[in-house]
């Protein structure tokens, strides 16, 4: 190889690699695909669908949105220009361990466990897969006023919310993320109607064979990563 | 991403110029500033308590969503990022075009820098349009109507008061003059399609924008920016910024200013990552809210 040659392939490597740190690194969190816990994005509500479950205001007083995702949606309740509380609702299939500590609550709120975390926030799991979230902010909320907020939230449609394109597109994929996930948490007053369970009561995962529910995940993340490049949050 | 974004906070300075600029900003905003750079801290300002094992469990939570691709935390700083490269960029050339044509041999040089108003005007716009791009990227959609999404982007920009006060000074009033926001559009009609690609955060941004080709593009930072004025217009007059309060609330952290605005300006584009640091700032404070909320 000429002397000209391999000092041109040389530079040409240079610049490349030059060109593609500037360009190409901080772009790479672009691209689509990486959910939470890398659970398909499918098996997750959409946080539209929450929205409408949120407690009305009173007078007074202002509810601003201020985040919405899959699996989450938040608002904050204001009262002039204070914010006093920070109200969410989040689906707990991408956190086990914020199930899990709804295992060893004492008490109970409109029949569902309640748990309490640090002095300013109280927490309520629903149909044993929403996570109602209520956070005092700046000169803080009361127990008492804590858990009226909870309990303004419409409990009852958000139990029976069913996340339909769930149990109908992927049940195999799903059932071995929920079934390993979900502690035998149930209300153990009444639940508030029949349809509240989410559909936990999928066919038993050990009678299937491994290779196939692997296929089946495999093409639950495919639709995902194409749901992905659309920005705009599919209803 | 390697670094998540509650790293990237902790690593902000904690007294620079950047931060000292800030800080002189945030005299002229009711409210002011606090330069929070440690994690913990914000935490346990969201989550009220200051038990540890809860503020362990945010931050795993909060780790966790920012290395989430798709939760577009890490891609709203990214976006910041760029912006914040090419500002510098530009910046720096400015500098050096100060310095060379003093210079009798490299007088030339000048004629080649970018320098003028429009590009100025195209700069800002791209700022702007990119704080809605990281603002949909970290809060997705919020609302059912667009009442809702309208009230949720002004808490944003009310909760960010001085980094929006930074943004209309430092790349509005100082630059463009006192009369920055109501020349803005006619500026930006006047931004020719080559001049628009010789800002570097351009090249890095144009796949995110909105539509096709340059033109397009254009349109659609024409639009963000006509509804952007009409709030920051309402905002400047409101807290009574201009370019002369926005010297005098700098000397007063920085040290005295003998030069002109445009100077001023340029100096603080070359140095200064105001727009970065309190972007970090926003987006680690909503995650943190986030993950407070999940845990």
């Amino acid at each position: 190889m000429s002397r000209r040659l391999s000092w041109g392939l040389g530079l040409l490597l240079i610049a490349g690699l030059v060109l593609g740190a500037f360009f190409v690194l901080p772009f790479r969190s672009w691209l689509p695909g990486g959910t939470v816990a890398d659970v398909p994005n499918r098996l997750v509500v959409n946080g539209t669908a929450l929205n409408r479950l949120f407690p009305a205001p009173e007078a007074g007083e202002k509810l601003v949105f201020t985040q919405e995702k899959r699996g989450f949606s938040q608002a904050r309740l204001k009262q002039g220009d204070a914010v006093r509380a920070l109200l969410s609702i989040s689906d707990v299939t991408t956190s086990p361990a914020s199930r899990a500590k709804f295992s060893s609550s004492g008490s109970a709120l409109a029949g569902w466990p309640l748990v309490e975390q640090g002095d300013q926030s109280s927490a309520l799991l629903v149909a044993d897969r929403f996570q109602v979230k209520v956070i005092g902010q700046g000169a803080g909320l009361s127990l008492d006023e804590r858990h009226e907020l909870l309990g303004a939230f419409n409990l009852q449609a958000l139990a029976a919310l069913n996340p339909a394109s769930t149990s109908k597109a992927l049940p195999q994929a799903q059932a071995p993320s929920l079934a390993a996930q979900s502690p035998a948490v149930r209300p153990s007053l009444a639940a508030p109607s029949p349809a509240a369970q989410p559909s936990l009561a999928a066919p038993s995962p050990a009678a299937r064979p491994n290779a196939n529910r692997l296929a089946a995940l495999q093409a639950a993340r495919a639709a995902a990563h194409r749901e992905t490049a659309v920005l705009t949050p599919a209803a | 991403m390697s670094t998540t974004v509650l790293e990237r906070l902790e690593r902000l300075p904690h007294r620079n110029l950047t931060v000292l600029a800030l800080r002189g900003i945030s005299t002229l905003v009711p409210g002011g500033w606090t330069n929070i750079t440690s994690a913990e801290e914000m935490i346990h300002g969201v989550l009220g308590s200051t038990d540890p094992e809860l503020t362990r469990q945010v931050r795993d939570r909060a780790d966790e969503l920012s290395r989430a691709r798709h939760e577009g935390y890490a891609r709203a700083l990214s976006l910041y990022d760029a912006v914040n490269r090419s500002q510098k960029a530009a910046g720096g050339l400015r500098v050096l075009a100060n310095v060379a044509g003093a210079l009798p041999l490299v007088k030339r040089l000048t004629l080649f820098t970018p320098a003028n108003e429009t590009l100025q005007a195209a700069d800002l716009s791209l700022k702007v349009a990119a704080e809605m791009l990281a603002f949909t990227q970290v809060n997705g959609l919020p609302g059912d109507s667009f009442a809702d999404f309208g009230a949720s982007l002004n808490e944003y920009t009310s909760e960010a008061r001085v980094r929006m006060a930074a943004l209309v000074c430092f790349d509005g009033f100082l630059p463009l003059g006192d009369q920055a926001l109501q020349r803005l559009d006619g500026l930006l009609g006047r931004v020719a399609s080559h001049e628009l690609r010789q800002l570097p955060a351009y090249v890095g941004m144009a796949p995110l924008i909105p539509g096709r080709g340059d033109q397009a593009h254009l349109s659609f930072l024409r639009r963000s920016v006509d509804q952007w004025v009409g709030w920051a217009d309402g905002f400047a007059s409101q807290l009574g910024l201009t370019g002369q309060r926005t010297v005098r609330a700098l000397e007063t952290t920085i040290g005295p200013w003998h030069g002109g605005f445009e100077q001023l300006a340029i100096f603080l584009d070359a140095f200064t990552d105001t727009y970065a640091h309190t972007g970090v700032q926003a987006v680690a404070r909503r995650l943190v809210e986030r993950a407070a909320a999940e845990i």
